[in-house]
């Protein structure tokens, strides 16, 4: 299958700061792909490397299986972190004037527009001013905006930022319905939990490098270790001290890396060392503790981030 | 960049602007504003009104004094009639015997206000044309200017007659003299008044001033609005920076030149003949200097260098900031380029050719208004126009780079108020 984006060693440094150090990439056609990564890990620049808005210092930038050119930014629909629009414009004049950047006439484009500014519930806003529009309104009309001329591929920077709840709702049917269509959805986010319920592939982005990248199953697999859940009546811990004496004792089982507390209902998450098996670890608990539930748990994506900076330093 | 593009931008610009109704009350509105500037320091000049009360001692024992005090009593009888803008109310005060005391006796009064001013003719002050003016103030000097030559004319006519000459003879030799001006250009020749051609040539410069400056600033307005509302993020991911700033200055200048045409249209209409007549009754002969068309041509053309010599200096000021009110500070420095010539409006217009007029013209951000006042004033010669232009359009082209360079930086950069160090980095960016 021939990716639709494909970064190879994009750098791009701004004087003395290396902001992107060598990123590869590699997005398949009908993936929600996430660039995961905190504040000022290079997403940003990395976004518009691939959006030709700055130019890369080495590496090349690939769409559609070949080396980018102007008119595959068509194909493209791209929403910058920073939102605007010209505040003075009417709604529709505004869509019609984004559609033409990408190419779209304004005959083609008027029952588009009017199609969507139904969907979106702004049917009777089209002749208003853009600054007459609650902010809600505008993400509304920013988001039409970037789809209006069918993009096979879209780009979002951090999209869900700012955006209240029933328009979080808005981009991510729209995301979903894209992804049925077979198009590709590339998003960054620094919120792992938003990524973690919405993408199927990842690239976590750390001080300008891919720490780590793929589909997220197979990562939280590879990496997610060996973790179990366990609830348990604290009040039965046979030693007689209690949630302190329980959790020493765990931590002291050959088979246990790590201990966490969860917050809820007095669980712990056990990460067992790699060649440990489950039901062994049961049977050395049982003796001290009345075990109500111990399963296998997936690891969340922040953990992984986290272990994968670690190990990556 | 791709030409599209640039189309799409252009087009944006050009309506939206069009459209909106600040353009059209401003089309309909500026003219008048230009009209008040031009002619309402003229009509106020005109209309202006000065009176005084004068205090005349006359110890030349000739009579003079009598005699301008009857001069100025005329004077008051053209002030009635509003030919004059000054009116005396002379008051003869006979000479004492000690003038040092009768000096200090009447600055009192003046002090005092029992009169505004004295004049003392004295036989000495005849004799070296000079005489004694006491007032608080000596800024009046349209008043004063009246004063001189009414006491000229009373001298003169008493040294004629000291001459032989009677007073009705005089009064025939000397009579005042006009100028017919006629205008003798590559049309042919045509009476014309002096002043109007004078309001014409200031006039047309006042106007490409207004208009470089509007479009400019708008120009830079315009930068500044897609970089604070954050729309050139989208912007620039469809199209080049050039693309985009080359869609915006030319939709920009089409706008200007919609104006201008619609000016000039309504000036060639309202200025022809038959409607003029029906509104002023022209002397016989007597022509409105009209605006020929290669005046008009170059209107167009000064207008097209100054506005692409200035809006790119003001794009350039525009992408560079983060908000209007910084921008505003280096957007003065626009002005200092534009405002010279307007300070050698006089001395250019009285001598279209001469040295001063000349250099400037060859200083490309002098060169839209300065050869707009010498043209308007007389058609330069074709090397002094073919030269200038030239200079104007090389500096523009440079200006065109500077500007693509720091604008391609500038326009994403928030945050910071950038240094001139960094501006001039952004320029030397591969």
């Amino acid at each position: 299958m021939t990716p639709s984006i494909e970064l190879r060693g994009v750098q791009k440094r701004f004087g003395d700061f290396v902001a992107v150090g060598g990123v590869s990439l590699l997005v398949q056609p009908g993936v929600l792909f996430g660039l995961l990564g905190p504040n000022g890990a290079g997403k940003t620049t990395t976004i518009r490397m691939m959006m030709d808005i700055i130019a890369p210092d080495a590496g090349e930038v690939f769409f559609f299986g070949r080396e980018r050119r102007p008119e595959d930014l068509k194909r493209v629909g791209y929403l910058p972190e920073e939102r605007g629009l010209y505040r003075k414009m009417t709604v529709v004049d505004q869509l019609v004037f984004l559609g033409e950047l990408r190419g779209l006439k304004r005959r083609q484009s008027l029952p588009k527009i009017e199609r969507w500014l139904e969907r979106v519930e702004l049917g009777a806003w089209g002749k208003r001013k853009v600054e007459e529009l609650s902010k809600g309104m505008q993400q509304k009309v920013q988001l039409i905006g970037t789809v209006l001329h069918e993009p096979d591929i879209l780009i979002l920077d951090e999209p869900f930022s700012g955006l209240d709840p029933i328009n979080q709702g808005l981009f991510k049917d729209l995301f979903f319905e894209y992804k049925q269509r077979g198009k590709t959805i590339l998003f960054s986010t620094h919120v792992m939990e938003q990524a973690e319920k919405i993408c199927d592939h990842i690239g976590l982005i750390s001080q300008g490098r891919v720490i780590l990248s793929g589909e997220l199953k197979e990562i939280k697999r590879r990496l997610g270790g060996n973790s179990y859940r366990l609830v348990a009546d604290s009040a039965d811990g046979g030693g007689g001290d209690g949630l302190a004496g329980a959790m020493a004792r765990l931590e002291g089982l050959p088979a246990v890396d790590q201990v966490v507390r969860r917050g809820e209902d007095g669980a712990v998450k056990l990460l067992l060392r790699p060649d440990a098996v489950g039901s062994e670890v049961l049977r050395q608990i049982v003796p001290f503790l009345a075990v109500k539930e111990f399963r296998s748990e997936e690891p969340d994506l922040e953990e992984i981030f986290i272990k994968a900076v670690r190990d990556a330093a | 960049m791709q030409l599209s593009h640039a189309v799409v931008v252009g087009k944006r610009e050009y309506l939206t602007r069009v459209k909106s109704k600040g353009f059209w009350l401003a089309t309909a509105l500026l003219p008048l504003f230009m009209g008040a500037m031009v002619l309402g320091p003229a009509l106020a000049a005109s209309k202006s009104r000065a009176e005084q009360r004068l205090a005349i001692v006359d110890s030349t024992g000739a009579g003079l004094g009598r005699e301008l005090a009857e001069a100025l009593t005329r004077n008051a009888k053209e002030y009635e009639r509003g030919q004059s803008g000054v009116r005396f109310e002379p008051q003869l005060i006979a000479p004492g015997p000690d003038p040092a005391a009768q000096r200090q006796e009447l600055d009192r009064k003046v002090r005092a206000k029992e009169f505004n001013a004295w004049v003392w003719l004295t036989t000495a002050g005849l004799k070296e044309n000079r005489f004694e003016y006491h007032s608080e103030s000596l800024s009046n000097v349209i008043t004063q200017e009246r004063l001189k030559s009414r006491i000229k004319d009373v001298v003169s006519n008493w040294r004629l007659r000291q001459a032989g000459l009677d007073s009705a003879k005089i009064a025939e030799l000397i009579r005042p003299f006009d100028l017919e001006t006629v205008r003798v250009s590559a049309t042919g020749s045509r009476a014309e008044e002096g002043m109007s051609g004078f309001m014409l040539a200031f006039g047309l410069c006042f106007v490409l001033y207004m208009v470089i400056i509007i479009y400019g600033s708008q120009v830079m307005q315009g930068v500044l609005e897609e970089k604070t509302s954050r729309v050139i993020e989208v912007i620039t991911s469809a199209m080049r920076p050039s693309a985009l700033m080359t869609g915006k200055l030319v939709g920009i200048c089409l706008v200007a030149l919609t104006q201008l045409a619609i000016w000039v249209a309504a000036l060639v209409v309202l200025s022809s003949p038959a409607i003029i007549g029906a509104f002023v009754a022209m002397p016989a002969g007597m022509t409105l200097p009209s605006l020929s068309p290669a005046v008009v041509v170059h209107l167009f053309l000064l207008f097209l260098l100054g506005f692409f010599l200035y809006s790119t200096l003001y794009a350039m000021i525009g992408a560079s900031f983060n908000s209007i009110q910084e921008a505003q500070q280096f957007a003065a420095v626009a002005v200092v380029f534009i405002v010279p010539p307007l300070m050698f409006i006089m001395p250019i217009i009285n001598d279209p050719d001469s040295t001063l007029a000349v250099s400037m013209s060859f200083f490309p951000f002098f060169t839209p208004l300065v050869m707009m006042l010498r043209i308007a004033s007389k058609m330069p010669p074709a090397w002094q126009i073919a030269a200038a232009y030239s200079i104007c359009l090389v500096t523009i082209g440079l200006m065109i780079w500077l500007c693509a360079r720091v604008y391609r930086v500038g326009i994403l950069m928030y945050g910071k108020k950038p240094t001139l160090q960094e501006i001039w980095r952004w320029v030397r960016y591969a």
